[in-house]
């Protein structure tokens, strides 16, 4: 087994950024925002479509450079890390990942790379972090099919193994549910829980399903003039964050112990 | 034949634990077809076939020449070019995550072909612009012309990082400086016919020299290829998951496409622009291997190479004594495959 | 006849004696009408007034026939490459093989244009009314029959076939001097037209030449008249003299398996400076001149 990253003191967030302003061209996406993400928990981003769930994630991975704020990964600016060590330490899974000819095996292999480096070859603890990551999200029996003729579902599974396999302390996920029928949502959801909870791993979800959302240990609501507030979901329902960002549109409620959302009974429609 | 080939591409889809016989039988095949194209490399030129066996083995001061310093030279050193041009069509393809992508894309061919026109103008202009222009010799030349094309593509597209820029900068370029040949020509028509022949492609005059340099350059432009190979793997999942796996885009782009230029341009100087096979061969590589860029970027040169052999014994034994620009026979023989994968896709789809 | 005399000794008689008819047919009608209607090598009947008072003429050859013909006069405008006789340098120039200035040919009036039939102009030139004939100009015979022919379109046929007659003496002496200062075997000769390498087969003009010169051309005639050879060919059949560039001539001992050959091992070259390169490459009346120039540089390395 490779040493996972050292834990850190529990008052250090894993990851955080602080005034972050994002934008595109003229756009201003996010405006001075700032989260902080633990470790051993999952924290789920929530908001509706446009409200820079997306882009968050990028500038938080370090794919975005950001026109003003920082970003912390285990209290070092993402700057100041070696690419490699970084890395190593943070993982990011896009959206919709590209359909690639390499086999899912080749593919989650890839997740090795910031450990081996161009001139190291695969080593038994590769391959063991490969095999583990394919069978945590049940991936293993396609290992020898070409990721583009996979179905939607097993692709995704594929490429969050893949994510899995780099055994980061920070996760970032845009949409890992995405494509997935209810069973298999239910096992991501399972399968991010058990890393956060059993291996202290810190991590962040864009969530579209609010009903999922609501089942992890921490929310970051959206909305699209900026960040709505960040807390447990318990925090967050009492304060009503949901139901401000989606501009009163939706109603949480209780049902069985668990928390379901359905459209607000007195609800106006958007222009 | 055609059931071998089921069993082994279905052998590659089915499972990894398939996947490693596939890859020796896979060399095997392709060792002996090149083995048997050096042959034919040997047999086939001016004489009849019997001439050239009885040569093999009653050797006399002729056959020695045309053997040994003639045709064996020819056949390994257009193996080399063509390798060189699988390998470069390889990654290329690769970079710019294009199976359309091919190795002249940073206008290299149009730059060499420049390099030579100018030295043929300058060659004939005055004695004294003579001497440098055989001097430096139209290889040099086409080099020279290859290396500022793709100066000119890479300060074009400010640098490697947009490949949609760089892709659209090459092709630019490589406009401007055919315009610019064809102007020059204008001064001198004459000169039509030999460059015609150049931007086909011909193999008739490599000799050992040659092919050696060629043997040198796909030497230093392979090792650092495949050692690179896993971020063209990283790259095919997208540039920004490439970028969260830990890869310096920049660095990668920059390191590859200087090995495209290098091969193209010991190409293109030694033999002129041979076209389709940098772009044929990384296709049959995938089709029959692997997509895998450790495999690919060994077995795209393999084909590469074989495929050129083909083409220079195609280019010899039609109309022998006389010969057809091997250019012509790779873009006939690589149009056809072409057309025939659109043709399979298209009717799959 | 120089005209059927070298290897190509295939000429589609057929077409010739069609030809002659329409020669004869169009003098008839010339007395009548004042024009003369010809069948060009594209198969294009084209009419032409007799005697044409403006001429274009777009190859050097052919401009150097109408100037042996006495009609230098008539010209009007010429190809760029055209520098013989000195009189037609201030001639305005209209184009090359490649590139004809359409524009300008339709502006000078012209009633006749002569050029190859490999030029593209000429069916450009039809559309637009003016009269162009377009002649093959590769072959040895070809040499007397566009004298013949631009004799026809001149109006100025027994002219014409008095400078056959005299260029037909001329090769003959060249020719007879050439091959009696001889003894022992007649060498042979690999003629590089570029270095691609392009040969000039035995059909060829310059091809016909070698013939007259009783040298012995290492392509055989069936590769056609300008066959891209393999180089391993030339190797093999080790010509004792090669006619070669300037720029090539350097180089040759660098290509595979070449320094071995007899002619590069013994520096059995023959280059010639530009304007007598220029005799012996154009298929015109000077053609005596460029055999001359030949023969000397064989006979230098005769054995």
């Amino acid at each position: 087994m490779p040493e996972r990253p050292a834990k850190l003191p529990a008052s250090l967030p894993a990851l955080a950024c602080q005034g972050l302003v994002v934008g595109y061209g003229d756009r201003v996406v996010l405006d001075r925002v700032s989260v902080e993400i633990p470790g051993g928990c999952w924290t789920a981003i929530v908001g509706p479509n446009g409200s820079g769930k997306s882009t968050l994630l990028r500038a938080l991975a370090g794919l975005l450079v950001p026109r003003a704020g920082t970003v912390r990964l285990q209290g070092r600016r993402l700057g100041e890390w070696r690419r490699r060590e970084r890395a190593q330490r943070l993982a990011w899974l896009a959206q919709t990942p590209g359909a690639t000819d390499l086999t899912a095996r080749e593919v989650v292999a890839l997740g090795r790379f910031a450990h081996g480096g161009w001139l190291a070859h695969r080593d038994v603890d590769d391959d063991a972090a490969i095999d583990r990551a394919m069978r945590a999200t049940g991936s293993s029996r396609w290992a020898g099919r070409r990721v583009s003729t996979l179905s939607g579902g097993e692709r995704q599974r594929v490429h969050l193994a893949r994510v899995l396999a780099v055994e980061a302390a920070v996760l970032l996920l845009d949409e890992p549910t995405a494509h997935l029928d209810p069973p298999h949502q239910e096992d991501v959801v399972r399968l991010l829980r058990a890393q956060a909870q059993g291996c202290g791993v810190a991590v962040l979800s864009a969530i579209h399903d609010l009903s999922l959302a609501l089942t992890a240990d921490r929310l970051i609501v959206l909305a699209e003039d900026g960040l709505v507030g960040q807390g447990t979901v318990r925090e967050a329902l009492r304060a009503d964050w949901l139901s401000q960002a989606f501009r009163r549109r939706i109603d949480v409620v209780d049902h069985l112990g668990a928390w379901l959302w359905r459209p607000a009974v007195d609800g106006v429609p958007d222009a | 034949m055609n059931a071998a080939r089921s069993t082994f591409v279905a052998a590659i889809i089915e499972g990894p634990a398939a996947e490693r016989v596939p890859i020796v039988r896979w060399l095997g095949v392709c060792f002996a077809v090149t083995l048997l194209f050096t042959l034919g490399g040997l047999l086939v030129g001016t004489t009849s076939m019997a001439t050239s066996i009885h040569w093999l083995f009653a050797p006399n001061a002729q056959s020695a020449l045309v053997l040994w310093q003639i045709r064996l030279p020819r056949t390994i050193g257009a193996w080399c070019v063509g390798a060189l041009l699988g390998l470069a069509g390889a990654v290329a393809q690769g970079v710019f995550r294009n199976p359309l992508a091919e190795p002249y894309l940073l206008g290299t061919a149009s730059g060499a072909a420049l390099g030579v026109t100018i030295a043929l103008l300058a060659s004939g202009a005055s004695v004294g612009a003579l001497a440098w222009a055989v001097q430096l010799g139209l290889t040099g030349a086409a080099v020279v012309g290859a290396a500022i094309a793709i100066v000119l593509t890479l300060a074009l597209a400010r640098g490697v990082l947009q490949t949609s820029n760089l892709l659209l900068s090459g092709i630019v370029v490589g406009f401007l400086l055919s315009a610019i040949t064809s102007l020059l020509l204008l001064a001198k028509p004459e000169l039509w016919r030999t460059l015609q022949v150049f931007l086909l492609g011909t193999t008739a005059f490599l000799g050992w020299r040659a092919t050696a340099l060629l043997a040198v350059v796909l030497l230093v432009c392979a090792l650092p290829a495949t050692l690179l190979s896993r971020g063209l793997d990283a790259l095919t999942l997208g540039e920004d998951t490439a970028r969260s796996l830990g890869l310096s885009l920049p660095v990668l782009r920059l390191a590859l496409l200087g090995i495209v230029a290098l091969a193209t341009a010991a190409v293109v100087g030694e033999v002129g622009v041979v076209g389709f096979v940098g772009l044929v061969a990384p296709h049959l590589a995938r089709e029959t291997l692997s997509v895998n860029h450790r495999h690919l970027l060994v077995a795209s040169p393999l084909c590469g190479g074989a495929l050129l052999q083909a083409a220079d014994l195609v280019s010899r034994w039609i109309v022998r004594p006389a010969e057809l620009p091997v250019g012509a026979v790779t873009a006939c023989v690589g149009g056809a495959y072409l057309a025939y994968l659109l043709w399979r896709r298209t009717r799959d789809a | 006849m120089i005209g059927f005399r070298g290897a190509g000794m295939r000429p589609r008689l057929p077409l010739m004696i069609a030809a002659w008819c329409c020669l004869a047919l169009a003098l008839v009608l010339a007395q009548v009408a004042g024009a003369v209607v010809l069948r060009d090598d594209l198969g294009r009947s084209v009419n032409v007034p007799t005697p044409p008072r403006r001429i274009v003429s777009l190859l050097p050859s052919l401009t150097e026939t109408v100037c042996a013909l006495g009609a230098c006069d008539h010209l009007v405008a010429v190809g760029r490459f055209d520098d013989w006789p000195p009189a037609v340098r201030g001639l305005p120039r209209v184009g090359d093989l490649d590139h004809v200035s359409i524009e300008r040919i339709v502006a000078l009036r012209p009633d006749l244009v002569l050029l190859s039939n490999s030029q593209r102009a000429s069916n450009r030139l039809g559309e637009l009314g003016i009269p162009a004939f377009a002649m093959e100009t590769d072959r040895y015979q070809d040499i007397a029959r566009s004298i013949r022919l631009i004799g026809a379109l001149l109006g100025r046929p027994r002219r014409a076939a008095a400078l056959i007659a005299h260029i037909q003496a001329q090769v003959r002496r060249v020719s007879a001097a050439a091959i009696a200062a001889r003894h022992g075997a007649s060498p042979t000769v690999y003629f590089e037209v570029d270095p691609t390498p392009y040969a000039a087969g035995p059909a060829s003009y310059i091809g016909g030449l070698m013939t007259q010169l009783g040298v012995r051309n290492i392509v055989p005639a069936n590769l056609g008249l300008f066959p891209l050879l393999n180089p391993e060919f030339v190797v093999r059949a080790n010509p004792d003299i090669i006619v070669v560039s300037r720029i090539d001539a350097r180089r040759l001992g660098d290509r595979p398996g070449w320094a071995g050959i007899r002619a590069v091992r013994e520096h059995h070259l023959c280059v010639f400076p530009a304007a007598v390169r220029d005799t012996i490459m154009r298929p015109g009346p000077r053609v005596a001149e460029g055999l001359r120039a030949l023969a000397a540089c064989f006979a230098r390395y005769a054995r």
